[in-house]
């Protein structure tokens, strides 16, 4: 499938102010911009400004595993009616990365999220403080290593069909519920 | 009217619950998709005024019952133990769905609730992801039928054994006392540059003695704290340094610490910055 006119532009664009550093990728989610973390708030001032995105929609972060966190930025241009997904990728021993809150205002909350949900500290960020989780709270719980306790504690209480009582098929039981270590919980 | 209606006799105490039964102020405490079916059970269809289930009292402190519909979540829990101790005694809730029950789809959250009885006494629970609106119906006439087979004197009795079924004990006393739960109160906003300064305890105490012998010499030593003399020593902040900065005198005038947070700097969205 060729991409349209307008998205052709685009890469384009982008091939001309950043040439071989970015990686461009046609998604679901629509055109898909990858930037490495240096030229992380160069990208977004020039989404920003030359292709007028000027329509900050959200921030949010991917676990990657071995591969790091991916942060992820969806702009919208009203002008132009286009989207664009910039993405970058922090390493997962050091996730830090320059805060976006200067360059979109918006984006402040957005980084706390990220923040808590995910460990990535966005540097020079003016309130990095929990912004959704109870006070208190103890890591980070979007990371896929983060392990819900009451799934250790507490078997599925759900049946798949209905009126099978959760006695029956006692072998699905020595099944560990997934993402729980093996020397997690009370079978152990 | 509730301990005295242990000595009540029969009828009247038959005629009391009636009229507690069929009265009941709801409180939605809607937090997800079951609060939908509420509002559902409220509307003409369904319409639980016709069981005497008055909707949208004006708050919790008017509200006999209170209806948590939805996802309790952990963050969200110490405000519905909150608004519950804010409502009258005699209080009833109703635990709406699977997510207030126990916790339904989330039972394994990192963030939900496992249940709002953890938080709060339940009267009725409604099983369902959502319950239909019927179910709201059921439950509420349970909840009727039990508040016509109290008695508010055992209720609220000390040592609660006899009944047949327990019903919900009071609170236990709150761990704050509560000034902390309220937000500080505010000066007028209209003082401007010359704000009321709080009394300095060192000049306050030597005026507070005189009055027992006579009373005049209190007087003039109360008309003169709001616009105080600058010459007093005792004065902790002079108004004169307000004006030196333009943007500290224009925060005076709309107070920001009435918003918590709001008050070290002139960012509007940095709400909830001094946690
Ligand atoms: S019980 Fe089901 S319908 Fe009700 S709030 Fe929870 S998830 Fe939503």
């Amino acid at each position: 499938m060729s991409p349209e006119p307008a998205a052709q532009a685009l890469t384009e664009a982008w091939t001309a102010r950043f040439g071989d550093e970015i990686t461009t990728e046609e998604t679901f989610g629509g055109r898909a911009v990858g930037v490495p973390p240096e030229h992380w708030l160069d990208a977004l001032t020039f989404a920003r400004d030359d292709l007028s995105c000027g329509y900050f929609d959200w921030l949010t972060g991917v676990d990657e595993l071995d591969e790091g966190f991916a942060v992820v930025v969806h702009v919208y241009s009203l002008e132009r009616r286009h989207h664009l997904l910039i993405r970058t990728r922090v390493p997962k021993r050091a996730p830090v990365l320059p805060t976006a809150t200067g360059v979109y205002r918006g984006a402040e909350w957005h980084e706390r999220e990220t923040s808590e949900m995910f460990g990535v500290l966005f540097e020079g960020h003016p309130n990095l403080v929990p912004l959704l989780l109870p006070d208190g709270f103890e890591g980070h719980p979007l990371r896929k290593d983060f392990v819900l306790a009451a799934r250790v504690a507490k078997p599925w209480p759900g049946a798949k069909e209905p009126g099978e009582s959760g006695h029956g098929a006692p072998s699905r039981r020595r099944v560990r519920p997934p993402g729980v270590p093996d020397d997690w919980g009370p079978h152990a | 009217m509730g301990p005295l209606s242990r000595l009540a006799p029969k009828p009247v105490k038959f005629v009391l619950n009636w009229g507690r039964r069929y009265s009941l102020w709801v409180f939605n405490f809607g937090l997800a998709c079951c609060a939908i079916e509420f509002i559902a059970t409220s509307m003409s269809r369904h319409d639980f005024i016709r069981l005497g289930v008055i909707p949208f009292a004006p708050g919790p402190r008017q509200a006999d019952l209170m209806v948590v519909s939805g996802t309790v979540s952990d963050k969200m829990a110490p405000a519905v133990r909150r608004l519950y101790e804010q409502m009258p005694e005699p209080k009833y809730v109703i635990s709406f769905g699977a997510c207030s029950n126990c916790g339904g789809p989330y039972w394994d959250s990192y963030c939900v609730t496992k249940g709002v009885d953890q938080i709060i006494p339940v009267d009725v629970y409604v099983p369902g992801c959502p319950p239909r609106p019927e179910a709201l119906l059921h439950g509420i006439v349970r909840l009727q039928d039990k508040i016509a087979g109290e008695s508010l004197g055992d209720r609220y009795a000390p040592s609660n054994g006899v009944g047949g079924e327990p019903v919900a004990p009071p609170p236990a006393p709150r761990p704050l006392s509560a000034t902390v739960l309220r937000r500080p109160v505010q000066p007028p906003p209209d003082a401007g540059e010359t704000r009321p300064l709080p009394p300095p305890l060192a000049d306050e105490s030597p005026a507070e003695e005189p009055p027992a012998e006579e009373s005049t010499a209190e007087a003039p030593t109360r008309e003169t704290p709001v616009v105080r003399p600058t010459e007093d020593v005792t004065q902790p902040v002079p108004p004169v340094e307000d004006e030196g900065t333009p943007d500290r005198a224009d925060r005076n005038e709309h107070d920001p610490s009435i918003i918590p947070g709001l008050a070290e700097d002139g960012h509007d969205d940095e709400i909830g910055r001094d946690r």
